[in-house]
Parts: structure tokens; sequence; C-alpha cells
């Protein structure tokens, strides 16, 4: 006799038998965020499942397959960037580890003025913040925010663990700095 | 603990992932410290708003049906009769046991998915790769007098490779990778179903530790996809398929006195 479970998902809730698609919603928000219309989300997303699916693919084991989903989309999206420079580097903006970024804690964001505001920001705001960042704090945004804890946004975004907790950290106060913008 | 050092645990705090010790030596300083309560409050208002107010599309249908059509070649449920549902209450037991002989854990969004469902992930998806790929066997044989020769000098330990069963049909086989080692992965076709059987050296395997080397193999149901562990000697057997839970079980019941019994 065997005991049989059910980890992931609810009976019921079940993507259909052999589901490879389980992910596709939520690579497809990551990759709306990321590029410039759904024309071209789609696309991302089109090459990430082609790259993923390719005899040979780099999947590392022991790792888990949404992360490794996002990171293949992410580089989809990196390496299309670096074409369109023409190789210039694509990225102008400071390694992610560096930039100091503001402190959401500390002078004009203090006070019960800052909370009063984060409770009325609408989903155009959140977006429209979100496109303001660069995109490696967008990115490990989103990702925290679709449920991936700190070893799987490890994985995507190919960094060392250790260094998630910070970036998450300054990510969401520059996010919170953008969001303050809206409040003046 | 300084300010600097509270903000950045704050966010595990707020996702409930500190632990109870660090927490209340969290709260305390929360409790005397204006500024960190004043950021505490925001990351829950932040999450709060990420979760309820940014809007989540999902992906249209279109796309949905051009990557089906693409990447899921084998996609025969349509033929597949409805999976009988167990009752709630049998399944609630049958998970408390299941998890109890192998330390798997639910791995749901937020919670630090446990080694077991790592693993189980990954023979999924080393089965879903094969069934996505367009030459899935690098020694295509009907008999395993040909295909478990063929691992020699491939890999270092010598998998057992059952042949035909029933209706199981032994299509080919190919070297792929569980948990960074050389693994033997052997095809089967049932019916219009395709079964992989991933043969790994099991020593030092997160997830796998609490997997009987006798009796019965364990069996795990990961998106819609079975997967049936099983050791014999220094090996591990997984065997991974859509088709019934229970047909799956028999195979593994099946297979798995034969692998033992092979084995050096």
């Amino acid at each position: 006799m065997v005991a049989t479970i059910r980890l992931v998902h609810p009976p019921g809730n079940a993507p259909s038998a052999g589901d490879p698609l389980a992910y596709l919603d939520a690579l497809y928000r990551l990759a709306r965020r990321l590029a410039r219309g759904s024309a071209e989300a789609e696309d991302l997303v089109q090459e990430t499942y082609a790259r993923a699916f390719r005899r040979g693919a780099t999947f590392t084991p022991g790792t888990n397959v949404r992360a490794w989903l996002f990171r293949v989309l992410r580089n989809v999206f990196l390496d299309g960037r670096r074409r369109q420079a023409r190789g210039l580097p694509v990225d102008a903006e400071a390694d992610p580890d560096q930039s100091p970024g503001p402190d959401a804690g500390d002078g004009w964001l203090r006070g019960d003025a800052e909370l009063e505001h984060l409770r009325g920001v609408v989903g155009e705001e959140i977006e429209a913040a979100l496109r303001a960042l660069p995109e490696h704090a967008r990115t490990v945004v989103l990702l925290d925010a679709e449920g991936l804890d700190e070893a799987e946004i490890a994985v995507a975004l190919g960094c060392p663990p250790g260094t998630v907790k910070s970036r998450l950290h300054r990510a969401r106060a520059a996010l919170r700095a953008q969001l303050a913008e809206y409040r003046r | 603990m300084d300010c600097a050092n509270v903000r950045e645990q704050l966010r595990d705090l707020v996702r409930g992932r500190t632990a109870p010790a660090e927490a209340s030596e969290l709260r305390r300083h929360l409790s005397s410290c204006d500024a960190c309560r004043h950021e505490e409050a925001a990351e829950r208002l932040l999450d709060e708003a990420l979760a309820a107010r940014l809007p989540r599309p999902e992906a249209p249908p279109s796309l949905r049906r051009e990557i089906a059509r693409r990447f899921e070649p084998v996609r025969e449920e349509a033929a597949a009769p409805p999976r009988p549902r167990r009752p709630a209450a049998r399944i609630a037991l049958a998970s408390a046991a299941a998890v109890a002989a192998l330390g798997f854990a639910a791995g749901r969004a937020g919670q630090e998915p446990v080694a077991g469902a790592r693993l189980a992930d990954e023979l999924v998806t080393d089965h879903l790769r094969t069934l996505a790929s367009t030459h899935p066997y690098d020694v295509e044989s009907t008999s395993s007098h040909e295909v478990k020769p063929w691992f020699e000098g491939r890999l270092d330990f010598a998998p057992v490779v059952p042949g035909d069963r029933g209706e199981l049909r032994l299509l080919g086989g190919a070297v792929g990778y569980v948990a960074d080692r050389k693994a033997a992965v052997i095809s089967y076709g049932i019916r219009r179903h395709r079964v992989t059987l991933l043969v790994f050296p099991r020593g030092g395997v997160l997830g796998f530790e609490n997997v009987p080397a006798a009796g019965a193999p364990i069996r795990v149901e990961r998106r819609g996809i079975t997967v049936a562990l099983w050791g014999a000697s220094d090996l591990g057997y997984a065997l991974v398929s859509d088709v019934s839970p229970d047909e799956l079980g028999r195979f593994a019941d099946e297979l798995a006195p034969e692998t033992r019994r092979s084995s050096r």
C-alpha cells in the first residue's frame, strides 16, 4: 500500500496532467512589466519556453522549475536589450549590490502621511512607479510579490542568495520613494 | 540590533519567515523605535497594495494555445479517462502519512519548499522535458538487452533496465541528470502515454533520505503527474508519468522487486 499526496494544487484546482504551462500566467505578468508592450511580452514568453524546452537546456538540478523559468525569461529579456544596444552594455545602471538607494525610513517619507498615501495608491500608480525603477529592482519586487522565496529569487536573478535580502529591501524602498512622488 | 539591521529583517518578519527567537527580538526593537515601527507598517501596506491593487493580467488565450501547441506535443488528456477523485478525508490521512514518511511538505508560495518537494519537481520536469523533446532517446531500442549495455561507460553505475511488461513498452534510453549527478533516463510507452524511469545514485540526494530501500515505493503527485520512488541498494529509482496514480503505483510495485533482485 502506498500513500498518495497532492503537493501543490488542491483537488479541483490542479492544472491538467502533464501541463508545463502551470507558470505561464506568472511568467507573462513579469514579461508585461519588463517589455514595452503586450506584443513584446508575448514574444518574450514564447522565447522563454523555446529555450526552456530546448534539448540540453541548462536547468540546474536541485533548483526549482519556477525559479529557473523566471531566470530564463529574464535572460531572454536582457539578451534582447543587449542586441538592441549593439554590444553596448545594456545596463547603464549601477551594480544593484552597490547602489545605496533611498532609505525610505528617513527624511521626507517618514510619518503618517506616507502610510495614508500607501493605503490609497491605485493600481496605475503602482504600475507607473514600478516602470520608473531600474530593471533589477522592478524584477526583485515582482518576484517577491509572486511568492518566490529568497533562494528562488537568487536562482532567478543569478545572484548569491545572501544578497537577495538587501536587494529586495533597497528595491522596495525605491518603490516607496517613487510612489511618494505621486503624493505631491 | 540596530535600525539598519532591523529594517532588512522586517521583510521576513512581515512574511512570517523569522525564527521565533529572532522575531521576539525584532518586536522588542519595534516597541521602542517609532521609525522602525513606521517601516513595518509601510512594508505591510506596500504588500497589501501589490497584492490587491496591482493588476495581475493573465496570459492571453491565444498565447496559451500557441505555447501548448508548440511545447506540449504529448497532450492526450481527452483520450484519457477522467481521474476518480478521492474523498477529502482520505487525502488528509494519506498526506499525513506521506509527510511523516518522506519529510515532504506543501511547497506553497511564500514557504521554503523542502528538499522532497524540490526533488519531485525536478523529476517531473525531467519527465516533461523528455516528452517535449523531439529526440528523447540516445539509444532507441525495444530490448532491455540493448539499452542496458548502452549505459556501460556512460554511467558509473549499472541501472536495471526492466523490459516490456503488460502494456508497458520499452522505447529507449538517454543520459540525464538528477540532483547534479548523471542519471539513466529510460522511456516507456503505454497506450498513448509515456512513462519515464530515472535511475541515479541515491547517496546524498536531498529529499531521498527516507525513501525505502525495501518495501513498497512511495508515491507523490505533482502538477497532475505521479512520481513513484524507491531505493535499491545504493541506487534510487523514480517512475514518472501522467497515467493514473493507481496504475503507475502498480507498475512501481512490480518493478521495485525486479530492480532490487538484480542490483549488486
